[in-house]
Parts: C-alpha cells; structure tokens; sequence
C-alpha cells in the first residue's frame, strides 16, 4: 500500500505486484499498470486468481520439507494430490480441505487475510452447535449432581440429555439422507449408534465435529 | 433441443436491463453471487457422470419444490443448443465457463431473470440475483432469502472455522462475490480511469471489463467486486464495495460536467457523430457498435441528445450482441452478416423511438 513504481522514472503508484522465483531465489516486482502493461506483463486487471493462487501453493510447498518422492498424499475421498492441486487451482472435495489442511491454512490466510469465517452459517450447523453447547453444560450439571449425590436431579438431566442426543440423531440421519458418494467410502467411519446410549459414552460424540 | 423459455426470453430484455434504480446513468447494475456446495458430493471436476447427474437432479427438484423458479424455467444447459447458451452469457445470466463446459449441468431463472441458478458450474450451486440500478443491499436480501429456502431442503458443505467449502479457496467463507458495473466513459476520456484502479485496489476490490476481458474496447463499462470472502460477513462485503461506489460516480460525474465546461463542442461533436454512425452505419462491427452507443448513452445523460432514452440505449447494447442479433434473426449469422444486421437493428431503433 502506498508502494511507488519501481520504474525510476515513474512516479505512479505501483497496483501490480508480482513474485517470481527464478533458480530458487524469490524476486519482487512492483509497478504501476502502465509500466506493468508496457513491459508486456498481465495489469492487475487481467492478473487471474488461480494463477496467483497456484504460484502461492507451489511457494508454499518449496518452503516446506523436501517431500517423499513418489508417494504424494492424496485426498482419501476424491485422490486429488497437492499437484493436482497446484495446476487447477481446484480441490476436488469438501474432504481436501481437511487432508490439506496444513497447506491450505497458509494459503486461505494469504488470499483472505483472515483464517476464521464470520459469516452466515446454515441453520442445521447452528443449531447442532447451540445443541452441542447445551450438551456440555448439562454434562457439567450431571457430574455435580452425582457428586452431590443428588440422584433425583441427576435422573432428570440424564432425560434432558437423552432428548438432545435424539434430536442430533434426527438431524444426523437427516443430513445422511443424501445420497453417498459413489465407489468411495463414504465420510469417515462414525462410531455405531449406542444401544443404550449413557451421558458418559457420548461425551466424545459431541465432540467430533 | 429448441428451448422454449429462451424464445420467450428473446422477447424482452430482462430485469437488470430496464436502466432505472439508483444512479442508473452510470451503475447499470448490482450483483451479489453466493457459491454453494452440497453434503456428500465431490466437487465438479471430481465427479463422474452419475454422481453429477444425481447433484444435478437433486438441486432441480429442491429449487422446484421451494418454488423458486417455476417448471420449465430450469434449462439444462447439455441439451441445450451453444447459440442459446451464448445467448445467456450475453444476458449475464451463466459465466463462460458454465456455457463452455460439456458435463450434465443446467441453469434455473427467476423473477424475471433477477434471479439465475447456475447448477453444476464450478460449485454445485451458484445463486445470483442481477438488478438494475445501485441497489446491493435489496440484491443480498434477496439472494440470503433464496438461499434461506433451498439450506432447508438441502445439506451444504460447511465447516466451522472455514465456512461454506468450495472448490476454489478464493471463495471460502462467505462464498460470497459483490459487484457492481459501471459506464464510465468520461473518466476514460479524460484519463482519469487509472486513478479509480488505483483507489479500488488499495481496498482489496477488484476491477475488470464487461466480460472480464479487454478494456477499452468493451463500451467502457468495468465491475468493481470483491476478492475477500472469509473474515467478514455478509453485510460488511456488501458494505465495503457499497461504500466505494458513490465516490467513483461522483469522478464520473466530475469528469462528465469537466468535459462539458471545458471541452464543449468537442464532447458534442463526439457524441453526434457516433448517433450519425449508429443511425446511417450499414455495417457495424461489434466493437465499434460498442463504443458508439458509449458515447450517445453519455450523451443521453448529459443532456444532449434527447431523441433517445437510456432504456432503448440499453437495450441496443444488448441486442446488439452477436447471440441475440442471431436469436432474432432466427437463424446463424456469418460475420459480415451480422455486421449488416446490427446496423440494420440499430437504424431501426433510432429512427422509431422518440
């Protein structure tokens, strides 16, 4: 911001930054969009995202440890490697994000600034987020009440949580409705639905997300 | 397949297009898009010929059952003829790519095309509301409702801390893209255009031409969007390119009344001059049709031509694009031919409105 031309004799403003890494070495350049345009480079108008964007992760890759040759990671759900990645500017499925977490945290971050989202959220995800909140606390109270020895109470949270796990449940199987994936394994395996579901044993359910 | 919505849509010019709504002379329309994934889908590039065809048929039946759009205004693009499909992007109802690409894909269109739900583009769902006018906050009213109704019947990828998941991270967050395009000829005149690059890049928004590509040559018009999606909300987005669009106007406007004052006659010979071409040209390339209506649709503003409304102007830039002159001809057009039929229309239309 407020970064002159690199051009001696420009006085402009420089709108046009580019990072090139030639023989391992990373070189700036900052010019305005004439000097940009005259020197035959893209003016930030025609500068396209994914290019940028491939340019940031293959940075971030060469920062990072030498990797294994021949064995790339790749996304459990879709195969989509870091590679792939790289050259299409593209994940393949809401998963990647997850098996690339570590690269793909740099990158958000150098996109957007930001790392955590502030926006509007579904109202199935914020509700089972309110619902996960009450769990805890009502597992709190539980615990107190069993320390208490206060039984009478405790029965009537562990009905409390029993209708908060029946209601997760709902949503669950609701969002599980969807069709799965095909010839994948779908989503990671989920621990089968308790028999006799106890407020201790799903402590760790609540928590998955 | 001969899609009968499009033929209907032929007929007039949609929405976005009328040139009313606030500070219409030089914001001819605002934007909001929203970009969407669903629960238990790979993204497009990912996904084989089943599993697009199951998203595809899924997200139609939702977008029908909220009632969104009626039946028949769902046009699945694959079946759908590339004239039909140029046509749309003409109307800036799909993007380039969405006609480009060869999957099971479609398009649904609302409310007298304010409203367009591309499915199966780069994101599952790719919702846009199109107004005519300065009006971002009643487009991402609108949009957030719609989006609203089809969260109740379908499960969108959403994490926490990431928000919605899309296939590009340029788009994570919010997944929420705002612009605005504008006419901004006399800032190109008088050179001043660089200056709004300049002030709109130091607050992370982006500039580009009417279709994203070449500038000058595009009738002078540019979209000012946002490049930042996650980090903030919906309303502080809509809010930062809100907050800068009436001081790129009031340039505009500057520039315009400089023009008038100081470069009078010059101003009036120019834009006489491109109303002599448009109504006695026999042949009119595209790009010169362009900046020629440029130019009579400042005039139209300032004042100085007054045979002409800005609605008829509008319509002639769109109408003159290669699709609809060929939609209305009903047939395809070789260029030459086009050229001829383009300063056929516009003769037509100059000689008839009043």
């Amino acid at each position: 911001m407020g970064m002159k031309c690199d051009v001696a004799s420009c006085e402009n403003e420089a709108t046009v930054h580019l990072t090139e890494i030639r023989e391992g070495k990373k070189h700036e350049m900052h010019l305005c969009e004439r000097c940009a345009a005259e020197k035959g480079l893209p003016g930030k108008a025609h500068f396209s995202i994914s290019d940028l964007l491939a340019g940031i992760a293959s940075q971030a890759q060469s920062q990072a440890k030498p990797a294994r040759r021949g064995k790339e990671a790749a996304c459990p759900v879709c195969t989509t490697t870091l590679t792939q990645f790289q050259s299409s500017g593209r994940f393949g499925c809401p998963e990647c994000y997850n098996t690339f977490r570590d690269d793909v945290q740099g990158l958000v971050e150098k996109i957007h600034d930001a790392a955590q989202h502030v926006g509007k959220v579904p109202r199935r995800v914020s509700s089972e987020i309110s619902l996960q909140k009450d769990m805890r606390q009502l597992q709190l109270d539980l615990k107190r009440a069993i320390r208490k020895e206060d039984y009478e109470k405790a029965a009537a949270i562990r009905d409390q949580i029993k209708q908060i796990e029946d209601r997760l449940q709902i949503q669950e199987q609701a969002a599980e409705a969807q069709p799965p994936i095909k010839d994948v394994p779908a989503a990671p395996p989920k621990p089968a639905p308790p028999q006799n579901p106890g407020a201790k044993k799903k402590s760790d359910g609540g928590e998955k997300k | 397949m001969i899609n009968t919505a499009i033929n209907e849509m032929i007929k007039s010019s949609g929405e976005w297009m009328r040139g009313t709504g606030p500070e219409a002379e030089i914001v001819i329309s605002s934007r909001v898009r929203l970009a969407r994934n669903i629960r238990g889908f790979r993204f497009i590039t990912k996904m084989d010929a089943t599993e697009r065809g199951t998203c595809e048929a899924l997200i139609q039946e939702k977008i029908l059952e909220a009632k969104i759009a009626p039946v028949g205004a769902y046009i699945p693009l694959h079946k759908t003829e590339g004239i039909d499909r140029k046509f749309l992007v003409e109307r800036h109802l799909i993007s380039k790519e969405h006609e480009d690409a060869q999957h099971q894909r479609g398009v649904a269109i609302a409310e007298n095309e304010a409203v367009a739900i591309m499915v199966n583009e780069e994101d599952h769902i790719r919702l846009q509301v199109l107004q005519s006018g300065f009006q971002l906050p009643e487009a991402w009213k609108l949009a957030n409702r719609i989006d609203d109704e089809l969260e109740q019947r379908l499960d969108y990828s959403f994490a926490p801390q990431l928000g919605y998941l899309t296939a590009c991270p340029t788009n994570v967050g919010t997944g929420m893209r705002v612009s605005v395009m504008l006419h901004l000829p006399a800032l190109v005149l008088t050179r001043h255009i660089e200056k709004v690059f300049q002030a709109v890049g130091k607050i992370n928004l982006a500039v580009r031409g009417l279709y994203g590509e070449g500038t000058e040559a595009s009738g002078h018009f540019y979209q000012i969007s946002n490049q930042v999606t996650l980090g903030r909300n919906e309303e502080e987005i809509v809010k930062n390119v809100q907050d800068v669009i009436p001081t790129i106007v009031g340039y505009e406007h500057r520039a315009r009344q400089s023009l008038l004052a100081k470069d009078r006659k010059r101003l009036e010979d120019r834009v006489w001059r491109a109303y002599g071409m448009l109504k006695y040209a026999q042949l009119l390339p595209s790009d010169e049709a362009m900046m020629l209506l440029s130019a009579v649709r400042m005039g139209v503003h300032l004042g100085l031509l007054k045979d002409v409304s800005l609605r008829t102007v509008n319509e002639m830039f769109i109408y003159t694009q290669p699709a609809h002159l060929q939609k209305l001809t009903g047939r395809n057009l070789e260029p030459l031919e086009r050229d001829v039929r383009r300063a056929e229309f516009v003769r037509t239309k100059l000689n008839h409105t009043k």
